[in-house]
Order: C-alpha cells, then structure tokens, then sequence
C-alpha cells in the first residue's frame, strides 16, 4: 500500500511540477475568460452610434405619420449598458419631395469613406409607398455587416409598417393595439414534474457543457497515462520498478496519480469558471448581446443542480479508470511515443462516437438510442450525465448504469494489466492480435 | 546447514518459438559473489528475471532465501540492477533514489537519508538536485548503482553491471560490489567479461543455449576442469608447433595465441609426451607449465561444446 503511494506521490508531484500543467490549468481559464469577454467589448462598449438618415418618400397624408414612427422607434434603441447607455442610432429624417434618387445618391457618396465630411451617416433607410403596401425597405449603409444593427431595423420597421396598413384599413384602434402584442415565448424545462427555470438554450448549453467536460478530460487523462506508460517503458526504468512493484500496483499508482491531477486542474477550472461568471455574470457570453435584441430576455448562466454535480464526477471517475487502462495497455505495447500515438486510435474513436452521439441524446434523450447506448460501457461515462442533464432519472437506473461500467471496468482492468504485464518488458515489434491473446494467456 | 539464498530447481522459460531458459537448476550460497556466465543470447537476463519473479517460470519453482515468497515479495531484502537500465529523466537525482527506495519499501524520510548518503560516497553530492538528464552517462550508472544498493540487501543482483563503463568507474563500481560481498551479503552478476568474473568470483555458473553447462566454486571448476592443462611459449618454429598441437593423442584443445598456448591435454596424455613432442619439434620453449584453466578457456570450452548433442545430455 505504501508502494502505491509513493508510486501515486510521485506522479502527482512530477507532474503538477511541470511548465505545461502551470500553463494548461492557469492559462486555459484566462483564454477562455478572454475569448468570452473580448467579444462582448467588442460588441458593446466599441458599438459607436450609427447614424442614419431616413429619406421619407411615401406618398399621401400618411407619409410624416410612418416616418415619424420610424424615427421614434430607431431612437429608441439603445445599445451599451449602465452609464455607458445610448442610443444606438442619431437619426436624420429627409423629405424626399421627389427628388428620392438624386438625394440617395449624393448621401452615398459621403457613406464609407475614409475621410469623409464629419458627421457623415453609417446609412440611408429609404421609406417608398411601397414600404408600407409590399413591406420593401431598402438599407444602404457601412454597416450592413452588424448582425445587431440589421436585427434592430428590421425589428423597428416591422410594427411600424404594419401599423400603418392597419390604420389605411381603417382598423379599429383597439384592434390596432391588440394586433401590435409581442409574441413571448417562454420555453421551461420540465422535470421530474417541476420546472427547472431553464430554457432551450440553457439546457441544451449544459448537457453540451457536460459532454465537453467528459470528452476533453476522459482524452486529456487518458493519454496521459498512455504517455506515462511509454515513457517509462522507453527510458528502461521499469523493469527496477517492476523488480519491486506488481504490475497492478504500478499501473493503479500510476492511473490514481494522473487522475488526482486531472481532479486538481478541473477543480482549479471550475473555481475559476465560477468566479468568472459570478464576477461578470451572464455578460461572460457575447451571444448574449445578440441574444438580447431578439427576445425578451438575456442567455442566463444553467444553474447546476448539486445531484448532476455527483453524477458528473462519478462517471467521469468510473470513465476515467475505465479508459486509463485500455490506454495504458495500449502504452505498454508500443515501444515510442508516436507508435502509440498511432495505436489508441480505436479507443480515442469510442470516446469520440460516444460524443457525437449526444447530439442524437439531446433530441431524444429518453429514446432508444439513449437507453441502447446508455448501457455499452465504453459509451456510457459520457451518455449517462448528458441524460442526466436533460432529464434526470431515477437512481437505480444511475446505480444499474454504473454497475454496468464497473462490471466492465473489472473485466478491461484484468485485461488491460495481463497486457502491461507482459508489455513493459517487451521491445520491438508492436504485436499481433494473435500475440496479444498469447500475452493474455501466459503465467 | 542454512538454506541458499537463491535455489531455482529445473526452471524453464519458453517464450514465442522459442526455449530462452530449459530446466535450469542453480544453487547460490549466502555470501559472497556468484558469476552467472554466458554467451550473448543464452538466457542470463531471462534467468534473472526468473529468479526475481519478474517473469513467472513456465516449469519448475525458485526460493529465495529458503522462503516461498516470490522476488517481489521479498523485495526489501533483494537489490536489483537490470541490463536495461534507466531513470526517470526530469526527476531530481534526489527525488529519485529516494522514490527508488520508497518502491523497495524504505520509508520517505529514511529513503531520503540514505540517498544523500550514497550520493555523497559516490561523489555526487554536489548533483543531488540536479535533473537526471543534467548528469554524464557515467554519472547516471553510479546513481543506478546506488539505487540497488542504498536499501542494503542481503542479495544484489546485477545483469551486466559493468559494461559501458570506462575503466575508472568500472574500478570503482567492482570495489563497491566487492564490498558489499565482504560484508557477508550475497551478490549475484551476469557478465560476459571473464576477467571480471575470474577476479571477483566465489563461485560461477556458465549458461549456454539457456541450459546449464557447469557450475559450482569457481576453485572447484577449475580443479575439476584442468588437471591437465598447460601454459606454453615457444619463441621459434611456429609451424611445427602447431603440427604438435594438432595431434588428438596428446592435446584435446589448444587456445593457440601464436607464440603462446594455452592447451588442454587429451584424456590419457601425461604432460611429459607433450613436453618430449615439442622438444623435439624444436620449438624454442621458454614456458611450460602445468597450470589450472583460466575462466576464459573453460568458458569457451564448455561453450563450444555446447553445440554438442552428447554435452546437451550431460548438461
């Protein structure tokens, strides 16, 4: 037992030491907190106000009342948040009296240039009679590219040219009012018979989430005891460990020791990612600000319940284990580090189907292929908390899906050490299956 | 009588198409150094590995020190030095003896004493934090030394502990197995340099083809292998020495090195017909001696004789 401490100690010590794991887990955090938050700047604080000029060329008595509408709405808009609030457009409102063409045309020519007149507009919105009969409006401005810019005007002319049909049929004013109501959809999760306070794109962001976790770490540790495993083999240090440790003891030391890093450096993420949100909140995300024109309410942060939490860690420790030892036989049959790199393809590619299949798990998390998938070992440390992350279902379905991969954990373990036994001592040649099967067999 | 510390009884390893070690008996005494000699190839390290419990024996059963526990088990008292030898090469050369001595057993802080305290005898002190790859080749070999030894074993087993050594550390290394076999431990070493073994062993076993060819006191092989060999130089007539070396009825091996011969008389030949031959051949003799056989023409007698059909019966 004291053996496999030490074994433990000293990859942990060893690795936790080295530059790439400073790097990995402090700099991961602070790239990830940039490249959430570096759009979100770009998105908002550097949105300078647009201006526009609105050419009114409808005809009739109607023509100020729509343009005026139009004015009003865009001015409106604001864009930036606390103080640094403002609109988002400066509106200058032209009469076109006819002369609609030669106006656009002498406006265009100020739009985009480098060193363009001061004050010059970002756009000309040109309002025609056929604005508010076929609902054409054309844009022409520098800032056509602005998803959020486009989103706005096509939000701000909507109503306003559909009131001012209404009104040309002489709808009633209440009728008027009644048609203008936003459509609000509100999806909510449901669970287990309560509403989680989630919606669509926050659930679908945490059993993404989730998946990513398990995909990323079940690799990342994964091949790190593949690396380990080789290196050991290839600077010839084994055989002196072997002369005093089992196989098993040095192959559990050396997979416990490798997973305690991971739990350390997912700690150090998860704290970090917590204090990032909590320090930002829901601002961490750019989407957001697109996100916030369209519908009513802003991307929220999923909140995680503490039973997906457990769940989480429990199959990414059973997967963990799982995966670690068929890497790790695969290490002891190769003699370099690029051998090996070659030879885990098979197990890198279960991981992988087992992450594309949560696209499928997302629609229909209850549905055959879940249940089906749920149950083959290899894949079920990365379904399990994705459909657990949708739709929580009871514990003996969670226990019997872990006994599953215990079972099997206990069958890879054998197999993989009968292969590390006989593995680190070999050099040379990879073998064949036929050879495999002969290592498997020997005393 | 106590029992040996190392006693295989007919182990037999058999690996892919081929029998790396055939029922192989050995019997190494507690104390001093025990040579396992073989050429390239015959099954020294597999031996080793046996006796270690590194590789399980397809047939037969080692005890260790007249206990049943296997090599590992055992592993606090055995210090093993492999043919393959390696570190870890980012470590610390402190961090690794010590994790070493973990492995065998030692507690953290005593591993640690005992690592500065090696580091120190063989002149490394100065390197103890450095990294393992810092160190000169050399330099590496003697913290390996230390690490199979720092634990104080009763036995050392050493697979080729002293090639790719230059001559001073090879010195250096020899005076500390030397060492500990005074101090009343046993040390067990594979090599194929017979100078070594002659010089320093007790008692040798020769392998060949991963069978036993001979073993036993080193005195014993020799007294039983060479009543009847002779050390000769001659200074003229080269020719006609060799003609008398030819003759099956007086010698049945000559180690012919020129001007000098290291022969082995044949069964029924007196030395003094083969002293009348060459006098009388002329040969200008300046040595004749009836001497005991050195390793070296034991070794490549018995060797060469292991191709034999009838030496693979006696054997």
């Amino acid at each position: 037992m004291n053996k496999i401490l030490a074994v433990i100690r000293r990859e942990f010590i060893e690795r936790v030491r080295t530059k790439s794991f400073l790097l990995g887990t402090f700099l991961l955090p602070l790239m990830i907190g940039l490249f959430g938050y570096l759009p979100h700047l770009l998105l908002t604080r550097e949105t300078n106000t647009r201006g526009v000029v609105v050419i009114n060329a409808v005809e009739g008595d109607a023509a100020d009342r729509v343009a005026e509408g139009v004015v009003k709405a865009l001015l409106a808009s604001r864009v930036g948040e606390g103080e640094l609030a403002r609109s988002r457009f400066t509106v200058t409102l032209l009469p076109a009296d006819g002369r609609m063409e030669e106006l656009r045309d002498s406006i265009i020519r100020t739009i985009g240039r480098r060193q363009g007149p001061p004050g010059a507009p970002d756009g000309v919105l040109i309002l025609t009679e056929a604005s508010v009969t076929e609902g054409k409006v054309s844009y022409l401005g520098s800032n056509v590219t602005s998803i959020g810019d486009m989103k706005v005007l096509g939000g701000v002319l909507g109503p306003v040219l559909s009131e001012e049909r209404l009104l040309r049929a002489n709808a009633d004013s209440a009728i008027l009012r009644a048609s203008m109501i936003k459509l609000v959809l509100d999806a909510n999760k449901v669970t287990e018979g309560r509403l989680t306070g989630q919606d669509t794109e926050s659930s679908f962001a945490l059993a993404y989430g989730v998946s990513l976790i398990m995909y990323i770490t079940l690799l990342l540790y994964g091949i790190q005891v593949m690396t380990a495993v080789v290196e050991e083999k290839s600077n010839r240090i084994v055989e002196v460990l072997i002369s005093s440790l089992t196989p098993f003891q040095l192959l559990l030391g050396k997979i416990i020791g490798v997973g305690a890093v991971g739990l350390v450096q997912l700690g150090i993420w998860g704290a970090s990612s917590f204090y990032l949100t909590s320090m930002f909140g829901s601002r961490a995300s750019g989407m957001e600000n697109l996100a916030a024109e369209g519908t009513a309410r802003s991307f929220t942060m999923p909140e995680v319940p503490v039973e997906l939490v457990g769940v989480v860690l429990l199959f990414f420790l059973l997967g963990f284990f799982l995966y670690s030892a068929l890497y790790a036989a695969i290490g002891s049959m190769c003699t370099t580090t690029q051998e090996a790199q070659q030879a885990n393809t098979p197990v890198t590619m279960m991981i992988a189907v087992g992450m594309i299949s949560i696209f499928g798990l997302i629609n229909e998390p209850s549905g055959t292929m879940a249940r089906v998938m749920t149950f083959i070992p290899f894949f079920t440390p990365i379904v399990m908390p994705v459909r657990y992350a949708i739709a929580p279902m009871g514990a003996l379905e969670v226990l019997l899906a872990a006994l599953d991969v215990v079972l099997s954990l206990l069958a890879v373990t054998w197999l993989a050490g009968r292969i590390y036994r006989v593995g680190i001592l070999s050099y040379g040649k990879k073998p064949s299956v036929k050879e495999l099967w002969g290592w498997v067999r020997t005393r | 009588m106590t029992a040996p510390v190392v006693f295989a009884d007919r182990i037999t390893k058999r690996f892919a198409g081929h029998t790396a070690v055939r029922s192989l008996s050995l019997t190494v005494p507690g104390g001093g150094l025990y040579g396992l000699l073989g050429p390239n190839g015959a099954g020294k390290t597999t031996t080793i590995r046996m006796l270690l419990n590194i590789l399980t024996p397809d047939e037969g059963r080692v005890a260790l020190f007249g206990s049943e526990g296997t090599g590992r088990d055992l592993s606090e008292r055995i210090g093993y030095l492999p043919e393959e030898r390696g570190l870890y090469p980012k470590m610390k050369v402190l961090d690794q003896l010590a994790f070493l001595g973990e492995a065998k057993g030692l507690s953290r802080w005593d591993a640690r004493k005992r690592a500065k305290s090696w580091l120190e005898r063989l002149g490394l002190g100065e390197w103890t934090l450095r990294k393992v790859s810092d160190l000169s080749k050399g330099m590496q070999q003697k913290v390996q030394f230390a690490g199979a030894l720092q634990h104080e074993p009763e036995l050392v087993i050493l697979d080729e502990p002293f090639s790719g050594l230059d001559p001073v550390n090879s010195q250096v290394m020899r005076d500390v197995v030397v060492d500990v076999a005074r101090s009343g431990r046993t040390v067990l070493f594979s090599t194929h340099i017979m100078e070594h073994a002659e010089k320093m062993c007790d008692g040798v076993v020769i392998i060949a083809r991963g069978e036993k060819v001979v073993d036993g006191p080193l005195a014993r092989i020799k007294r039983e292998f060479g009543k009847s060999h002779v050390a000769l130089v001659f200074s003229r007539n080269q020719v006609a020495a060799e003609r008398v070396l030819a003759d099956r009825n007086l010698v049945a091996h000559a180690d012919d090195a020129g001007a000098s011969a290291e022969v082995e008389l044949a069964t029924g030949a007196e030395p003094d017909s083969l002293l009348r031959a060459l006098v009388e051949a002329d040969v200008g003799l300046s040595r004749f001696e009836v001497v005991e056989p050195s390793l070296q023409s034991i070794f490549i007698a018995k060797v060469g004789d292991a191709a034999q059909p009838a030496m693979r019966q006696e054997a």
